[in-house]
């Protein structure tokens, strides 16, 4: 118990919080860990599922981190945005299975989150086929967006792009990381250390690499159903 | 880039049907790289008594064999196509049709893990040599032929179909009815479709696509790449005893339903047939409402489209001139109009014609006699359909169609969550169906199980006759 243990127990669980171990550890031991134990990236997007469920209303948390970091590179990107909104949004009507999609400027990231159903490789598909060469305008105002432009010409290459700046989604149990490790790793032996208690250096040196993720699939207010579903229940059209 | 098509140029098996009875698909190996490397440069020109590559060449006489290859990517690597070419193909051919398993539906029993040898081994199926033929006698002599000493290529698995029955298949329907039709192609087979006719970069690297100003990465050089394409082979299992048994539970079912007058009025009966003039009872008659409704054609292939109400119209309709409106009889989610929506409106509202394959398919396996069959699958052969689904893009044709249509059911809402009734990864615990009514209302099936199991398979790259000649005078 807290209350009880001495003073040389309080001390040492104190350490971690003190200021000089946290230099030590973010400069000296992880960079050290990173060195000895190399982690692969882990890729963006939901894991693939053969429910129903998990394949309509995924998420895509797409950052691009823009060339220009400065008011100015933001202000570029925010105008790119405005000047091509209604373009954009009327493409995502034609592309037929997204939900929501927004756009949002963190730190010198311009940012794309949007729910879409079904496969992430169609949906950018269609996204390109429908209005790749307007988000080419923005796409050129990010590192290394000149590589996949004009879309219409890189299909290939600019989904493995949009792919590579999907946010990796961390599952919603939380040493589903750890299995998402040894799956990339092709590591087929029993699990180890899976007490998350002790932040596990497997889950540090992830995120050491995977710098933004999102955690776990999210709050759904009501169960799956595709956007047409929803349009559909309203009478929309779809 | 030339796009001057080049019928010489392009392997035989893609744009045509060679419409023989027999055919034997041979999984190989690369166990010496030089001795491969010559096998291949010999097959361009028939020489060293290897078998010559069937090309799209026309031709006057028809042929008494027809013999194809596709590579593997891992078999690509193993004759030592240079990393930087390599880099170059789509990432679903890379990394193979096992790791695609769960957008395939491949779960379950379905799943990679229980695919028997070789296919549970993807990392050493390089090629696949498939011979077609009249006889048993010329598949023997020409895999012989091909494979005289196993030098250079170890076989590792023979897959063997054969038209039992003409163009009908397991199930018992017709099948090889409708395929893309491209302009630049002579087609001697001409039958009239209102679908729009394919560019030809839907099935063929270097071409234009159905994107208007988009087109397909083709693989690196341009002699490897260009009038290539890839292939997703699948070796699939049906289960005709459950198919059968279904149908029978089904039609029971409806008998006692309040809205079966709906779907079939008394009497109308009558305009079912299974053969010409045949007399079939109510139940009966209802099974084969129920099959037409699940695949969207007529066990002898009349569309529901066409003909909602009859086996045998009179007056003929069209096998293959039809689309689907408004008011179509032909269910959303039959199997027919999941895979391939013609003009009917759909969610994706860019991908109407995007998603369309070659299918050559044949069945392997004894034919089912019911006769002789004591309704039992665990006594029964093993039989189903050697199936190879071909276009420029996995990805955007195949993968495409495969998890989000065929499975998942995401282009009508209506359908969605549902998946095909007789391909789909259905569990009877959560699979439904709707059989759609004249009233516009429908009658739902529930407890479908998964009638189509899948055995093997693997992706495959046809390359031209000019990236073989490539691949054969490579010399690292």
């Amino acid at each position: 118990m807290p209350s009880n243990a001495g003073w040389l127990d309080r001390f040492v669980d104190g350490l971690p919080e003190t200021r000089f171990f946290q230099f030590v550890a973010a400069h000296i031991l992880v960079p050290y860990w990173a060195w000895r134990t190399p982690v692969k990236l882990l890729p963006g997007g939901p894991p693939p599922s053969v429910q129903p469920g998990d394949n309509v209303q995924r998420m895509m948390n797409l950052v691009m981190p823009l060339k220009d970091k400065s008011p100015v590179g933001r202000a570029k990107a925010a105008l790119a945005i405005a000047q091509n909104k209604d373009e954009i949004y009327a493409g995502l009507d034609n592309v037929g299975t997204v939900h929501f999609a927004r756009f949002v400027i963190v730190d010198n990231n311009i940012c794309m989150f949007s729910v879409y159903d079904g496969d992430f490789t169609n949906y950018i598909r269609d996204f390109i086929v429908t209005i790749g060469s307007v988000f080419d305008a923005v796409v050129s105002l990010v590192d290394g967006g000149d590589d996949v432009i004009p879309s219409e010409d890189n299909v290939e290459k600019f989904i493995e792009w949009v792919h590579a700046h999907d946010m990796y989604q961390v599952p919603d149990l939380a040493t589903g990381i750890l299995r998402d490790q040894e799956a990339l790793n092709g590591d087929t032996a029993a699990p180890g250390n899976d007490d998350l208690r002790l932040l596990p250096r497997q889950l540090i040196l992830q995120l050491n690499v995977n710098n933004n993720v999102s955690l776990g699939s999210g709050y759904r207010a009501y169960p799956g159903y595709s956007a047409a579903q929803v349009r559909q229940q309203f009478g929309s059209g779809w | 880039m030339s796009t001057v098509f080049n019928p010489a140029d392009v392997q035989g098996n893609i744009l045509r049907g060679y419409h023989k009875p027999r055919m034997r698909h041979l999984m190989l190996e690369v166990t010496d790289r030089a001795a491969a490397r010559r096998w291949l440069a010999a097959s361009t020109s028939g020489g060293d008594g290897v078998p010559q590559i069937t090309t799209e060449e026309p031709w006057e006489t028809k042929p008494e064999t027809c013999f194809n290859i596709g590579l593997t990517f891992e078999g690509l690597r193993a004759l030592g196509t240079p990393d930087a070419s390599l880099a170059t193909f789509p990432p679903e051919f890379v990394e193979g049709m096992n790791a695609r398993a769960l957008k395939l539906g491949d779960a379950g029993p379905s799943a990679p893990e229980n695919w028997p040898a070789p296919f549970n081994d993807p990392k050493r199926v390089h090629l696949i040599a498939s011979i077609y033929a009249d006889e048993i006698a010329q598949l023997d002599r020409l895999q012989h032929q091909a494979l005289p000493d196993g030098k250079g290529l170890r076989p590792l698995g023979a897959r063997e179909g054969w038209c039992f029955d003409g163009d009908y298949v397991h199930f018992g329907y017709r099948d090889n009815i409708s395929q893309p039709r491209f302009k630049e192609i002579h087609d001697s087979e001409s039958y009239s479709d209102s679908q729009p006719m394919a560019p030809l970069g839907t099935v063929l690297l270097g071409y234009p696509t159905n994107f208007e100003g988009l087109t397909w990465r083709v693989p690196q050089p341009e002699a490897l790449g260009h009038n290539g394409t890839f292939n997703a082979f699948r070796v699939l299992e049906q289960d005709v005893v459950g198919f059968e048994a279904y149908l029978d539970k089904a039609a029971t079912e409806l008998l006692e339903h309040p809205d079966v007058d709906d779907l079939l009025p008394p009497g109308a009966e009558a305009n079912i047939h299974l053969e010409p003039g045949d007399s079939l009872s109510r139940h009966a008659a209802l099974r084969e409402v129920i099959a037409a409704n699940m695949c969207g054609r007529w066990r002898n292939g009349v569309p529901l489209a066409l003909s909602p109400d009859a086996t045998d119209p009179s007056p003929d309709v069209s096998k293959t001139n039809f689309d689907y409106d408004g008011s179509s009889r032909c269910p959303y989610g039959s199997h027919i109009r999941r895979c391939n929506p013609r003009g009917g409106q759909i969610v994706q509202r860019v991908a109407n014609n995007s998603r369309r394959l070659v299918r050559r398919g044949m069945p392997y396996g004894p034919a089912y006699d019911p006769a002789k069959s004591r309704g039992l699958k665990k006594d029964e052969p093993e039989r189903g359909l050697l199936g190879n689904f071909i276009g420029a893009n996995l990805g955007a044709q195949f993968e495409a169609m495969s998890c989000d249509w065929l499975n998942l059911g995401l282009q009508d809402p209506r359908v969605t969550g549902s998946n095909d009734p007789l391909l789909g990864a259905n569990e009877p615990e959560t699979s439904w169906f709707d059989l759609p009514l004249k009233s516009g209302a429908a009658i739902r099936l529930r407890g479908l199980p998964r009638f189509v199991r899948t055995r093997g398979g693997a992706y495959t790259f046809l390359p031209s006759l000019s990236a073989i000649r490539f691949l054969g005078s490579l010399t690292n």
